[in-house]
């Protein structure tokens, strides 16, 4: 009549676990913790992110060459702002030295994939899936190397040594001139070639920036996942727990050391792609742009779009990289501001003080960004008809 | 009308008696994966399917059996609602004992008092709190020969009482003894009768000492016919797609047969909330389909819409008290229909569906309740209507322990607000000319009080009428109305007969009334000890700035006096003068059971209160 097999459980908790059916119409009961824990867990949210994706690959047919450089690069910034955001949003600590990583994984990809026998350094490996993973495990390899002094630092101090790495790397990648070219000449990126097919060329495919735009969406959609992923993982709970209290996470059991390192060499890996992947657009690289700014860039797309987010940092460097196209046309709008970098005020001006403004703006108004209007947006018609 | 228990409870081919036991048993076999029960615990909803709910009832079962329990046997459960629960009362049945609840809010005392009276050979405790309590008055319980415990923490290893024995142990033992005697159970379940007492329901004692209602097999499976599968209540009857929060205490007749009944019965999943206090996030998850409630949790629910609506944002808030006053129409028009939607009402309903009635009820966990209902003490019309308004199919219930739960109810489409409903099909019910009281006939009939064959002679007329104590009239001569309770009727000292519930429930309608007793017995006028409800009060205290520490020094603010004299005031105009409150006092303290001024139910019992707070009493008839 029944089966034989309780006899031997009687002892475990008698509720089998691990099957997981949804009940119709309850989005809000969990019948396992896989649906608990699932990424997308309501029918509305696999919806949404369908269409966002489907409209982000029709961009490409849609909108003019030019239009899908600039994006095509704010999807590379968009994986590099979600590599700070692991180190310094999930794991919270704080992280100035971004650009070092990014300049490692550019010349380590710009030297792999250039031709041998050049000026520069070259290895003559144009493949992408061999470069890029290179570039981003040196780029990892450098960051294991940094944390374990980081691991004994803390807030302002760790933000001081990590800053210290960016001098360091600008010094290097300036004297370094057979790798880098010097500064003010520069040296050629690396190229994207897949399987023998050049990826920065017309093609069959589409235009080179169709094709580019289409391999950085890829490579975005795929490391946002990954991020999103680790984020809700036993890892992404470590890292969340040294985050709001490292003390009180080590008392947990999580190993500080094991976790912080972990967190700087991930972060650094997607810096390093980044690296690799943001100069094959312009073809280009100059030591020089490594420099803090780039680092306050990265820290500006981490806090304006949303600490602790996937969505937040995608969010973000998409509205930093946005913003430039839009304060280039400001001139023809306004004729006071000038296009011309030797008259007073000129748009570069407006710009630098555009940043500026909306990192304080965001900070003291919405400090949890771009993400937080979303999530107060939501809430508002979430908590309906009631305010909590 | 006659009774055909006999044949109604022998399913022809097999000869052996239909229970919730082989109604469980059966299921287990047609859907053996399908959903009976749904526990949370750490944070998931785990399934429990009818195979595995069958084969722990089947183990508890021969576990009975091999402690030695004989048919008839006393199984005592001292629990919140839990799988166990149900497993240790399905395998009680099973084994022919017979299941006794007590409220896990029982003091020691009482828990003596229920164990000795019921003479208990077993007591099933939840944890550590309950089995201290049956080890502290173990002494005063002869009859108890074990304890079985179904949390350990803090028990294992510390207890060495030689009747103590674990869950886990306990289905050992019973898969031990089914390996050995496998048809065993099967045995038992085929010698049941109609005639066997299966549960001992104890009255909540507002006036005495708790009584132990014996109802039978026969008793239940009446009740399971007319409720559940003849759709006693919902229409259509309940069915394995609708949803069930089991979270009023499992002792009682009502949540016995919504979660215990409805479930073997009808296939209705049962979904275990975590504790009382969270009912409101537990059932924002499940969104039951079928709902029931006592008084207070509708009212606390209503209160709870009243404070969040009134914190909202300007415009969610101005919003929102535009459909609720809509809604207060909608309600009006139901009550004039009987529950039934005019054309008007629909499209008036469908506009504020968009905008507040979708979302409200989602956030209150009713936007899938296709029959709620509230019983078991009664309601202010007022606090009804509101649900109605939201488009919450509310009915009022009634029913008692001594008739199975089985009496009246309003039926969807033809709800009678401010009555309890109409009889049951099959049931007989009539009103005595002299006193009024209502009186039930009908299968369902208990078989009597355990051990006190006077007190059931009290209320069992020897032709089968059960005397329910309750006063009352037909309205239309389909509808009863219960004026109340025949011994909590005031006489006034001007002669006046007066129904405090009545006035008791038009306060308690107002949010920031929690409880309220009105007195007037051989008096000259009305009086009424009023408890506030922190909650609403100290949210509307925050709001205007008035600074408090405790609950009685909240009511004590003449801020407070001022906001519910106008209730009072309010509440006065709708009743004659003589049935008029004219003075009110606070109660210094939240009533509570532990204290004795409430029963487990949470129903005030009168002689208590009027002999604590006499000094209150007679200081307002004293001015």
């Amino acid at each position: 009549m029944t089966e034989v097999k309780s006899a031997a459980d009687t002892t475990v908790p008698d509720i089998p676990t691990g099957r997981s059916r949804r009940v119709r119409g309850r989005p809000l009961l969990y019948t396992s913790y896989a649906q608990d824990m699932a990424l997308l867990d309501t029918p509305a949210k696999r919806i949404s992110t369908g269409l966002l994706v489907v409209l982000a690959f029709s961009l490409s047919v849609l909108l003019a060459d030019r239009s899908l450089e600039v994006l095509a690069g704010a999807y590379v910034l968009a994986i590099g702002a979600i590599g700070l955001n692991i180190v310094t949003g999930y794991a919270g600590q704080v992280s100035l030295g971004h650009a070092f990583f990014v300049a490692i994984g550019a010349y380590t990809a710009a030297a792999l994939s250039g031709p041998p026998g050049g000026d520069t350094i070259g290895y003559g490996v144009a493949e992408i899936w061999i470069w890029l993973p290179a570039a981003g495990l040196v780029a990892a390899a450098a960051g294991v190397l940094v944390a374990p002094l980081a691991t004994r630092l803390r807030g302002l101090y760790l933000a001081i040594v990590t800053l210290g790495l960016v001098f360091l790397g600008e010094h290097v990648f300036k004297e370094w001139q057979s790798l880098t070219g010097g500064p003010g000449v520069g040296r050629e990126a690396a190229v994207p070639r897949l399987f023998g097919y050049r990826l920065n060329e017309d093609g069959p495919l589409g235009t080179k920036e169709q094709v580019l735009y289409l391999l950085m969406l890829v490579l975005l959609v795929a490391f946002a996942v990954a991020a999103r992923n680790l984020a809700r993982s036993r890892v992404g709970r470590a890292f969340a727990a040294i985050r709001d209290r490292d003390i009180a996470a080590e008392v947990m059991g999580v190993p500080l050391t094991r976790y912080k390192v972990l967190a700087f060499g991930i972060s650094s890996f997607y810096a390093g792609c980044a690296g690799g992947l943001l100069y094959t657009i312009s073809g280009y690289v100059e030591p020089g742009s490594f420099s803090l700014l780039m680092s306050v860039q990265f820290i500006a797309m981490v806090l304006i779009g949303g600490v602790a987010t996937v969505s937040g940092a995608v969010a973000g460097a998409l509205f930093i990289s946005l913003l430039q196209p839009l304060t280039r046309a400001l001139p023809s709008l306004v004729p006071v501001i000038s296009a011309d970098t030797t008259q007073t005020p000129n748009v570069f001006q407006v710009e630098t003080v555009l940043y500026g403004l909306l990192i304080v703006l965001f900070l003291v108004f919405e400090p949890r960004g771009l993400f937080g209007l979303w999530v107060r947006a939501r809430n508002y018609w979430k908590t309906w008809p009631f305010s909590y | 009308m006659t009774a055909t228990i006999g044949e109604r409870d022998v399913s022809g081919e097999t000869g052996i008696t239909t229970t919730i036991v082989t109604r469980v048993r059966d299921r287990a076999l047609a859907t053996p994966e399908g959903v009976a029960l749904r526990n949370k615990d750490l944070g998931i909803w785990q399934e429990v399917t009818w195979a595995a709910y069958w084969d722990r009832a089947e183990l508890v079962a021969h576990a009975l059996l091999a402690l030695g329990v004989e048919p008839g046997d006393r199984i005592a459960v001292h629990s919140e609602n839990r799988p166990e629960w149900l497993y240790a009362d399905l395998g009680t049945v099973a084994a022919r004992g017979v299941t006794v609840g007590l409220y896990p809010t029982n003091p020691a005392a009482e828990v003596a008092y229920l164990l000795a009276d019921s003479g208990s050979k077993i007591l099933i405790a939840e944890d550590q709190e309950q089995l201290d309590k049956a080890l502290a008055v173990a002494d005063e319980c002869p009859d108890l020969r074990h304890i079985v415990y179904l949390e350990p923490r803090g028990i294992r290893g510390r207890y060495d009482d030689p009747r103590l024995m674990s869950w886990p142990e306990l289905l050992a033992l019973g898969a031990g003894h089914r390996a050995e005697h496998p048809d065993a159970v099967d045995r038992r379940i085929a010698a049941a009768t109609p005639g066997d007492v299966m549960t001992l329901i104890y009255t909540s004692g507002t006036t005495g000492p708790p009584k132990g209602v014996m109802l039978t097999v026969g008793n239940v499976e009446f009740a399971v016919e007319v409720l559940v599968t003849g759709g006693g209540f919902t229409s259509p009857p309940p069915s394995e797609r609708d949803l069930a929060l089991s979270y009023l205490p499992l002792c009682h007749v009502a949540e016995r047969a919504f979660t215990v009944w409805f479930n073997a019965a009808a296939g209705v999943q049962v979904n275990f909330a975590e504790s009382i206090d969270t009912i409101q996030a537990n059932l924002r998850e499940v969104q039951p389909t079928i709902l029931f409630g006592v008084p207070r949790i509708w009212e606390k629910v209503l209160a709870q819409v009243n404070i969040k609506q009134d914190s909202a944002t300007p415009v969610k808030r101005l919003i929102t008290r535009f459909w609720l006053r809509r809604a207060d129409r909608i309600g009006d028009t139901l009550v004039r229909t009987g529950g039934r939607h005019t054309a008007g009402t629909r499209l008036l309903y469908a506009a504020g569906w968009v905008f507040c009635y979708r979302s409200l009820r989602e956030r209150l966990g009713m936007r899938r309740v296709r029959y709620a209902a509230s019983g078991a003490a009664p309601i202010a019309p007022d606090v009804l209507k509101f649900y109605m308004g939201i488009g919450i199919a509310m009915h009022e219930v009634y029913g008692m322990s001594e008739n199975t739960a089985v009496a009246t109810a309003n039926r969807p489409g033809r709800v009678r607000l401010g009555t309890v409903g109409e009889p049951h099909p099959g049931v007989e019910l009539k009103i005595d000319e002299a006193t009024g009281e209502i009186m039930t006939r009908h299968p369902g009939t208990f078989a009597g009080y355990w051990g006190k064959s006077r007190a059931t002679a009290d209320v069992l007329d020897p032709d089968g009428w059960l005397h329910t104590g309750d006063v009352g009239e037909l309205v239309d001569g389909t509808h009863v109305r219960i004026t109340d309770r025949m011994k909590d009727i005031i006489i006034t000292a001007g002669g006046k007969n007066i129904a405090p519930s009545e006035i008791e429930n038009a306060l308690k309608a107002s949010p920031y009334v929690k409880e309220a007793v009105v007195i007037g017995d051989q008096r000259p006028h009305l009086v009424a000890l009023i408890g506030i409800e922190p909650d609403t009060v100290g949210e509307w205290a925050r709001r205007r700035g008035i600074t408090y520490t405790t609950y009685r020094d909240l009511s004590e603010k003449p801020e407070t006096r001022e906001l519910v004299q106008g209730v009072v005031d309010e509440v006065n105009a709708r009743f004659a003068r003589v049935e008029q409150v004219k003075r009110f006092a606070f109660l210094p303290k939240e009533l509570d059971h532990e204290d004795g001024e409430l029963t487990a139910t949470q129903k005030v019992k009168r002689s208590a209160i009027a002999k604590l707070f006499e000094d209150l009493v007679e200081g307002m008839y004293a001015r």
